[in-house]
């Protein structure tokens, strides 16, 4: 008898599984994203999934990516915003006369494992024809693997800048439109070594993938040319207390290379100041986080005069940029619209941008997905559809496109927080720094990519100088 | 029967056993893969932990870290994507990994095995965090990114494509699991091991090793915890540091008290409501201005692991003998009743 | 009883404590107190409640160690050896509080008390040998009374019901010396009847230091008595001799009705 109990427990569970395991196929509004109001038909709907964080490290940036993605779809598929939140959806989304329905805004939480989860629900209950995401560096690897077993479906990735995902995996249908985490390290080498004179450097970071790759960009072009890294010190992410981590910075240096993110960098540049009187921001060089908003509010008068990089530049006046942030403005207001310059934001818009363009050239015809495939693969963003500088693939789905350099510097808008000029374009960064990075070399970590001279990469010498606004 | 905490209806279980073997037919594949498989070798993690908790009375969450110790051996023994990639037939390195982390497991159970209550909990804490950092930091072993594709015993054939293969594997092992762990709850280890949770001074003046015994049972948990770690590798298809983070370790606490502390059936009751809620709550949960969205599902969670914890520390299986109102009182925690009668100092 | 006294005289002692103690921060619970059994020996041990009696037990039974003097066992030195080992001696207890399996049966119960000094603690699987364990086990029940409730989990059992469990868990495992702490606490006074008679009827091989406060249970059984209070050893002697001093009365049978 008690066992018949139990029985009729695991029963009902079962039994609420297999209504919901049943019941989703035609649920026209499933997922996160309600609002989107795609007609049932099959063959004329184009399901979209789209995967962000919502939770975890990157959790904050759920919204402004959801934001990016629309914003693409109402620039250029006749969408509009369901409401002031991205991720209630869209309506009327088409393309070639096929509507477009996102199936769902999934959420993972920088890991591996949640990305796949949720890359399963949106793509095999959900029916999502087409991914875009994720967002995080572990999660890219593990869905382009994931993309790799489906070949029927196609993948866009969201910002995740894991290297391997395109050029070890090379799944044929994974495409990234934004350059990896080594690229937005490009040009800063040369700068180093040719404009600021260092010609031994050390590095530090957060000992985790991100910086290990963000780093490798700058210990391949620096090195290539000549410098040398004399010292590689690598801290725990989340680190309270660098100050031991500060005392090993070797005195016999010409610069230092600094990776460590987030509320790590507040804590880093206060200790630093602290230990060694003040923060020599010429002999400094930082990668992506050093102009995030809320690290220039906190510590960004320290930092005036470091040099950072990245693909996007929040102070340029191009019109494509403006016209670009007042669309993402008049769809999601101030708030939203102040984070479009961020990579986050900005990854994802070039994804929707791209995935518009490989519909188009399909006519809207996903019935064999290779077709869209090849078709994107041949996608070139330029103008309003990559508002920072234009993006081509290389044979791996890899994008190569512009980089800028930017340095801080004092305040320009009144408001106390340091700001950032943009001062040197780097054309046409590929993924391989020249063949430098390959896919059988070993993966950037603490002690690769070794630092030895050798070809340089193309764009060494090529910087175009810029200045905006002035 | 015998009145204890084991007892196995077989018919029941049969029945179960065989409604499972005819999930693949009725459901989809997206279903028998991600709720169904999942929730397999979640519950034999799961059971690891009450398997100790409910016979033992040590509720740990090392669980993770052993299992973590397994998948992450195993992905590194076999040919994969990152990791040492050291090429070795994937039996044979099911079985290293599993030896691997049965040492790791006798190691920790040497350490924890003194302590009880909340400094075991707190030991068994710093285990699974310490094997977290552990490959968080020897990227050699965790890969960029984490070890991905790695290879599979033909046996499961290509879960991406036709989960039935796994998933029938994942069935049979969980059912081994369970009848293993019932078995030798009746055994004169596991008997012993029941005695030594209710009265631990009792078992050393008749004889036995207490903090030995506990050490072993901890090892046999080990054991069952690793063979859940090598099934997670074969479901994921990967492992990384991510895989086996505090999170992770959390979950795995909350669906042995979703399913009940107290019997080892509630390691997949509380593993396949975990894999539902997990899953269907994304789309269920409504949407409350900016308080409550679809990105908040872990608050639904959490709010039915709450009530759930509320209104029956035995979970849910507990909640359903009480609610059946048979057998008496539903099963609470089996340490304490021993204390329940009047001590003889009330009657002197 | 004198007779009794005398022929237990001549056996050997089979428990020494010299010089023993024990502390527990600030209070001292035991105090110097040298103490022989002899083989065969009925011993009551009386004083009134903190009297230093139970942890007296504790030190003979190696429960904890103590803090001054030493522990002669079957003509062993057993100060530093770990309860477990003097179970396996052959020595067995019971406590003043019950400490029974309440999760596990009647049978489950007195089948670990057999197991406990034999082999196999470690065995995953269920032997022959189980099966004469088990058969010990219900024999016992049998004896204790409780032959008829041996699926019945230890928790849903009577108290009455639980204190003869404790002396059948006590006595299952067969060992020379049997030490009982308050066996009849909280016993109906047929109860204590039965009790008193089961003691009585003991191999009288088996060496039996009792712990009890209800006097009709311990003068009947016993025939050597060793009084405490505040620790130490204050009378020793027959229960004739106990019932006819002075300071015992003013101190324990007086204040005990
Ligand atoms: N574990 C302990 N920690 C601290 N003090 C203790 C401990 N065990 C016993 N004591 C103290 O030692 C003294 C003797 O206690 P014990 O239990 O041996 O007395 P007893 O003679 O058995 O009394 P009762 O007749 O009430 O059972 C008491 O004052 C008691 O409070
Ligand atoms: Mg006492």
């Amino acid at each position: 008898m008690k066992g018949i109990r139990l029985l009729a427990l695991i029963g009902a569970v079962l039994a609420l599984g297999l209504v919901a395991g049943c019941g989703d196929d035609d649920d026209g509004g499933g997922g996160g994203g309600g609002g989107d109001q795609a007609a049932e038909g099959g063959g004329d709907t184009i399901k979209v999934g789209f995967l962000s964080d919502c939770e975890g490290a990157f959790g904050s940036f759920f919204e402004p990516t959801a934001s990016g993605f629309n914003q693409a779809l109402i620039d250029k598929a006749g969408a509009k915003p369901a409401s002031k939140k991205p991720s209630e959806g869209v309506t009327g989304a088409t393309v070639a006369g096929k509507q477009i329905q996102i199936v769902g805004y999934g959420c993972s939480d920088g890991t591996a494992d949640k990305a796949i989860e949720e890359t399963r629900r949106l793509v095999e209950q959900e029916g999502a024809d087409i991914l875009v995401g994720p967002l995080s560096g572990d999660e890219g690897i593990a869905v382009a693997n994931y993309a790799k077993d489906h070949p029927d479906k196609t993948f866009i990735n969201g910002i995740a800048g894991a290297q391997d995902a395109t050029l070890k995996v090379q799944a044929p249908n994974f495409f990234r439109y934004h350059p990896d985490g080594a690229q937005w390290s490009a040009g800063l080498g040369d700068y180093a070594y040719n404009e600021l004179g260092w010609k031994r450097a050390a590095i530090i970071g957060d000992d985790y993938s991100f910086p290990y790759t963000s780093l490798a960009g700058f210990v391949a072009e620096y090195c290539a040319i000549g410098g040398k890294i004399t010292k590689r010190i690598w801290a725990p992410l989340g680190e309270k207390d660098y100050s031991s981590y500060i005392s090993q910075i070797p005195d016999d240096v010409d610069g230092l290379y600094v990776g460590i993110g987030g509320s790590g960098l507040i804590n880093f540049v206060k200790q630093y100041k602290q230990q060694r009187g003040e923060v020599d921001t010429d002999r400094m060089m930082g990668n992506v986080f050093w102009d995030d908003p809320l690290v220039l509010k906190e510590v960004g008068n320290d930092l005036v005069g470091g040099t950072t990089s990245a693909m996007t530049a929040a102070d340029s006046d191009d019109p494509d940029v403006t016209a670009y942030i007042d669309r993402l403005r008049k769809s999601y207001g101030k708030e939203l619209a102040g984070l479009g310059p961020s990579v986050f934001t900005y990854g994802y818009y070039t994804a929707g941008q791209a995935l518009i363009k490989g519909l188009e050239a399909v006519n809207g015809d996903i019935s064999d997905q290779k077709k869209l495939q090849a078709a994107l693969a041949k996608v070139r963003l330029s103008g309003d559809e990559a508002p920072y500088g234009d993006v081509r693939l290389d044979e791996n789905h890899q994008a190569i496109s512009d980089v800028f350099l930017k340095r801080i510097v004092k305040d320009k808008t009144g408001d106390g927080v340091a700001d950032v000029a943009t001062f040197r374009r780097i054309p046409e960064v590929n993924q391989t720094f020249g063949g430098f990075f390959t896919a059988e070399a070993p993966p950037p970590d603490r002690n690769n990519p070794t630092c030895e001279k050798r070809q340089p990469p193309p764009w060494v010498g090529k910087a175009e100088e810029v200045s905006f606004g002035t | 029967m015998t009145a204890s905490v084991g007892r196995t209806s077989w018919p029941a279980l049969g029945v179960v056993v065989a409604a499972a073997a005819l999930a693949p037919l009725v459901f989809t594949d997206f279903f028998v893969s991600v709720i169904l498989t999942k929730s397999l070798w979640l519950g034999v993690a799961a059971a690891s932990l009450i398997f100790l908790s409910a016979y033992g009375g040590m509720v740990s969450l090392a669980q993770v870290g052993i299992y973590g110790v397994a998948g992450m051996t195993f992905a590194n023994l076999v040919v994969a994507d990152g990791g040492a990639a050291a090429a070795w037939s994937p039996w044979i390195a099911t079985i290293a990994a599993i030896v691997v982390a049965v040492a790791v497991g006798l190691f920790f159970g040497v350490i924890a095995a003194r302590s009880v209550g909340i400094y075991f909990l707190m030991i068994t804490l710093a285990f699974s965090v310490l094997v977290y950092y552990f490959f968080s930091q020897v990227t050699q072993l965790s890969g960029f990114g984490g070890v991905n594709n790695p290879d599979l015993p033909s046996l499961v054939g290509q879960p991406g494509q036709d989960p039935a293969p796994l998933y029938y594997t994942t069935l049979v092992v969980a059912v081994l699991v369970f009848l293993g762990l019932r078995y030798v709850s009746r055994a004169p280890f596991g008997l012993a091991l029941q005695g030594l949770r209710d009265e631990p001074a009792r078992m050393r003046a008749l004889g036995f090793n207490v903090t030995r015994h506990r050490i072993l049972a901890f090892t046999l948990a080990a054991f069952i915890a690793a063979v859940a770690g090598v099934l997670s590798v074969w479901y994921n298809g990967r492992i990384a540091p991510g895989s086996i983070n505090l999170a992770q370790t959390i979950d795995i606490l909350i669906i042995a008290v979703i399913g009940g502390l107290y019997r080892l059936e509630g390691a997949w009751v509380g593993a396949l409501t975990y894999a539902l809620l997990d899953n269907y709550s994304r789309e269920w949960t409504p949407t409350v201005g900016d308080v409550l969205g679809a990105e908040r599902f872990n608050t639904i969670l959490g709010v039915v692991f709450l009530i759930i914890v509320l209104l029956s520390p035995g979970g849910l299986v507990g909640l359903w003998e009480r609610v059946r109102g048979l057998g008496g009182r539903g099963p609470g925690p089996p340490g304490e009743v021993a204390r329940e009668p009047a001590p003889a100092e009330a009657a002197k | 009883m004198a007779t009794a006294a005398t022929s237990a005289e001549r056996a050997e002692p089979i428990l020494h404590l010299r010089g023993i103690g024990r502390r527990f921060g600030g209070v001292v619970a035991v105090s110097d107190v040298d103490l022989t059994v002899r083989a065969g020996e009925r011993r009551a041990i009386l004083g009134p409640n903190g009297a230093g009696k139970t942890t007296l037990f504790n030190l003979i039974s190696g429960e904890y160690p103590p803090s001054t003097g030493t522990v002669e066992l079957f003509g062993r030195d057993v100060t530093a050896a770990p309860a477990r080992t003097r179970a396996r001696m052959g020595l067995s207890r019971t406590f003043q509080t019950s400490r029974l399996f309440g999760g596990l049966s009647v049978e489950d119960n007195l089948y670990l008390a057999v197991l406990g000094v034999g082999d196999g603690h470690l065995r995953l699987v269920k032997t022959g040998a189980d099966g004469e364990l088990r058969d010990k086990a219900r024999a016992m029940a049998e004896d204790v009374g409780l032959g008829d409730r041996l699926d019945v989990m230890v928790s849903e059992l009577s108290h009455g019901e639980q204190r003869q469990l404790e002396v059948g868990m006590a006595r299952v495992a067969q060992p020379k010396l049997m030490m009982l702490d308050e066996p009849a606490a909280g016993l109906s006074r047929a109860e204590r009847v039965t009790l008193t008679e089961t003691l009585l009827a003991l191999d009288p091989s088996v060496t039996l230091i009792l712990i009890e406060h209800d006097m009709d249970v311990a003068l009947r059984v016993a025939e050597w008595v060793t009084m405490m209070h505040d620790g130490r050893v204050i009378v020793e002697g027959t229960p004739a001799e106990i019932r006819a001093n002075e300071t015992v009365h003013a101190l324990y049978l007086g204040s005990h009705g």
